[in-house]
């Protein structure tokens, strides 16, 4: 019973950085139909940052806020230089330019710092063991987990329950139309854009103890990220969390219970879910 | 007349051949990775051999030794054998050395049977690469080499039972045969061998399913860079606080315990250097390293091994010269070589071509503020153990 429960924790807090990371991508990728094989370089490039600014002195969470606002601003600037020209030129020109990214990506990091894992220390209040009562568990993944279920919420309340949102979820339905009622759909991408990087380089600094920094982390991680899109729906912040959360107990059970096929499992799971809904777990209307 | 003209050309003849011993440049082949992710066996490499030049000189009796490198990129076997055999034909080396990569390494071994090229291996660890060509000598290390002694320790130190993870690809099979072969014959119980995708993000559930079998300690041998990290991070958040102990080889180096952090310590390691070792020899490499390159420099197996292969083709060519027989080298090389290295004694056995050398074991402290790692048990003279195992 204990470990049943400490597997459930692992995976969720697996699942939530995965979320974290990819929720910008889905957005992206089902509001501006923009396919972004880089958002990985996002991620990383925050981690990066914070990497570089806790060890200097920096605050644990003013780091994470600063290279969080980074990463934002990356996002502005490979938006209005890369992605601008990227949007009618169809998929393909998509797919290899922002490849191709993620090579500068990787081989920028790779000149700045080397080769190596770099380390993201976290501050001495959130390491150490916290006790559940049946035994100790790592303060750090409750933390993750705390921060996913709290970033998820408050994802819903901006998308479900703001004007911002209202106007995001009519431009995912139906671009066309929401131009016609004169919704800046240009803007909103821009805008959602940056949201999506600044989340993505959110994830990279947190989830660093799990998915370990390293210049080809953007490439080692992408097909994780894409699964979690393509299985939750593109455009779908919803379908993203239940994804992101289904992959990562999945994940962590099956190492849990068949260490030798582990692997295997996922991915098996992954087909079977795409079969079953090609468009995703919770697509939304416009691909329904 | 004529016959005196004669004679004074012979002697001037003789006397010109004689003077070989004037000023002739041996050319040495590194072969070692520059760029890209494993671009540290390169570096180490070329910073021991410069530290060992400035130990040594650049001559010997009066012949330039002359370092030519190249950068193979990683494990690329045909591009190692096309860098060796640009090296053989073209510049026309004497010695051929480096080979970070096993596959490297073995890709290069008909070629320099063919040309008969004596080859120094500064680190591919596999221990059949010596057999493949007679022209091979290593000084690095094998994994069977620093593994073996480590489960026999275990066994008659009050670690009965043990789970075996390792990562998923050759060297970490190896380990494991090597690990629970020793192990068992010791009287130990092997409870589970797992074997982790090399893809892995989440060592977690693997750790909890070690956490139920309950050994007394565990084996583990990673790929190094960001597994092995995780590896050992998460052995400290589950497994230290309930007492099972960390039984590994390389994976604690001192070049890589700041990545890992305080999780590592008391991780017990098997290794063939100890890179704080007070050998006046040792100290002195240290010293030069941080005065040469930086503060940061810190000695690993890739060093030692690089710099002692250097020693050995200093040896070479003081007895033989600066163009010797390529079998007179392997003569020389298997007469029973001995001599004082960073890490220790270390010989050349005269069989099979193989490093022997004594394997260390020790635990990660913290020092000073700094990680490093203290020897408890030095077991001298270790032969390959595969080779004994496989004659």
């Amino acid at each position: 019973m204990g470990t049943a429960t400490v597997i459930l924790l692992d995976g969720l807090a697996y699942g939530m950085i995965l979320f974290i990371i990819s929720v910008g991508l889905t957005v992206t990728m089902g509001l501006m139909r923009v396919v972004n094989l880089a958002h990985g370089g996002f991620a990383m490039a925050g981690g990066y940052l914070a990497a570089m600014m806790i060890p200097a002195g920096v605050p644990f969470f003013v780091a994470t806020a600063l290279a969080t606002i980074a990463a934002g601003f990356l996002g502005g600037i490979a938006e209005l230089t890369v992605f601008r020209p990227l949007y009618r030129k169809g998929e393909l020109a998509q797919v290899l330019m922002t490849f191709g990214l993620t090579f500068v990506f990787i081989a920028a990091l790779t000149w700045l710092f080397g080769t190596d894992v770099k380390i993201l220390p976290i501050p001495d209040y959130l390491k150490g063991l916290v006790d559940l009562g049946f035994r100790p568990y790592p303060t750090y993944r409750l933390f993750l987990i705390v921060v996913g279920l709290l970033l998820f919420l408050l994802v819903w309340f901006v998308v479900d329950g703001s004007l911002f949102g209202a106007r995001l979820r009519a431009a995912v339905d139906n671009p066309r139309m929401a131009r016609a009622v004169g919704i800046d759909v240009n803007r909103l991408f821009t805008i959602t854009f940056v949201i999506g990087c600044a989340l993505a380089g959110f994830g990279g600094v947190i989830g660093a103890e799990m998915l370990q920094l390293d210049p080809f982390y953007a490439l080692r991680y992408l097909v994780l990220f894409l699964v979690v899109v393509a299985v939750g729906g593109l455009g779908s912040f919803k379908g993203s969390f239940v994804a992101a959360i289904t992959i990562g107990v999945v994940e962590t059970a099956g190492k849990f219970l068949f260490t030798d096929i582990a692997a295997f499992l996922l991915f098996a799971l992954v087909l079977v879910l795409l079969l079953w809904r090609p468009n995703g777990l919770l697509p939304p209307k416009s691909l329904a | 007349m004529r016959k005196s003209l004669l004679g004074l050309g012979v002697a001037c003849a003789m006397f010109a051949l004689s003077g070989a011993a004037a000023a002739e440049t041996v050319k040495v082949g590194v072969i070692g990775v520059f760029s890209g992710g494993f671009a540290r066996w390169g570096d180490q490499f070329k910073q021991a051999i410069e530290v060992y030049q400035k130990h040594n000189g650049t001559e010997v009796n009066g012949n330039k030794i002359e370092i030519i490198y190249r950068d193979a990129g990683g494990p690329d076997p045909a591009k190692a054998r096309q860098l060796a055999e640009e090296m053989i034909l073209r510049e026309k080396i004497q010695f051929l050395a480096g080979f970070a990569f096993t596959p490297n390494a073995l890709s290069v071994a008909q070629l320099i049977t063919e040309s008969k090229t004596p080859t120094v291996i500064f680190n591919a660890a596999t221990s059949v690469i010596t057999r493949r060509s007679p022209y091979f000598v290593r000084v690095s290390f094998t994994l069977s080499q620093d593994t073996a002694p480590l489960a026999a320790w275990a066994a008659k130190n009050g670690i009965k039972k043990v789970v075996s993870i390792v990562s998923d690809y050759a060297p970490g099979h190896d380990g494991e045969a090597v690990f629970v072969k020793v192990f068992k014959a010791n009287g130990g119980e092997i409870l589970d061998a797992i074997r982790v995708p090399l893809a892995t993000t989440d060592f977690a559930p693997f750790f909890e399913r070690i956490l139920q079998q309950k050994p007394d300690a565990i084996f583990l041998f990673g790929p190094g860079g960001p597994s092995s990290v995780g590896m050992i991070n998460t052995w400290a958040a589950r497994l230290k606080p309930a007492g099972i102990q960390l039984l590994t080889t390389n994976e604690t180096q001192e070049i890589d315990l700041p990545k890992i952090g305080k999780a590592a310590i008391d991780a017990i390691g098997s290794s063939h250097y100890t890179e704080v070792s007070d050998s006046p020899l040792n100290k002195k490499l240290r010293a030069d390293l941080v005065a040469m390159f930086g503060p940061d420099r810190v000695p690993d197996t890739a060093t030692v091994s690089a710099y002692d292969g250097m020693h050995l083709i200093y040896m070479t060519v003081a007895k033989l010269g600066p163009r010797p027989n390529a079998d007179d080298v392997m003569k020389f090389w298997t007469s029973g070589l001995k001599w004082e290295s960073p890490r220790g004694p270390v010989a050349i056995d005269p069989k099979e071509r193989d490093i022997i050398q004594g394997v260390h074991l020790r635990r990660v402290k913290e020092v000073n503020g700094k990680l490093i790692n203290v020897d408890f048990q030095i077991v001298p003279d270790v032969k390959d153990p595969w080779k004994e195992e496989n004659k």
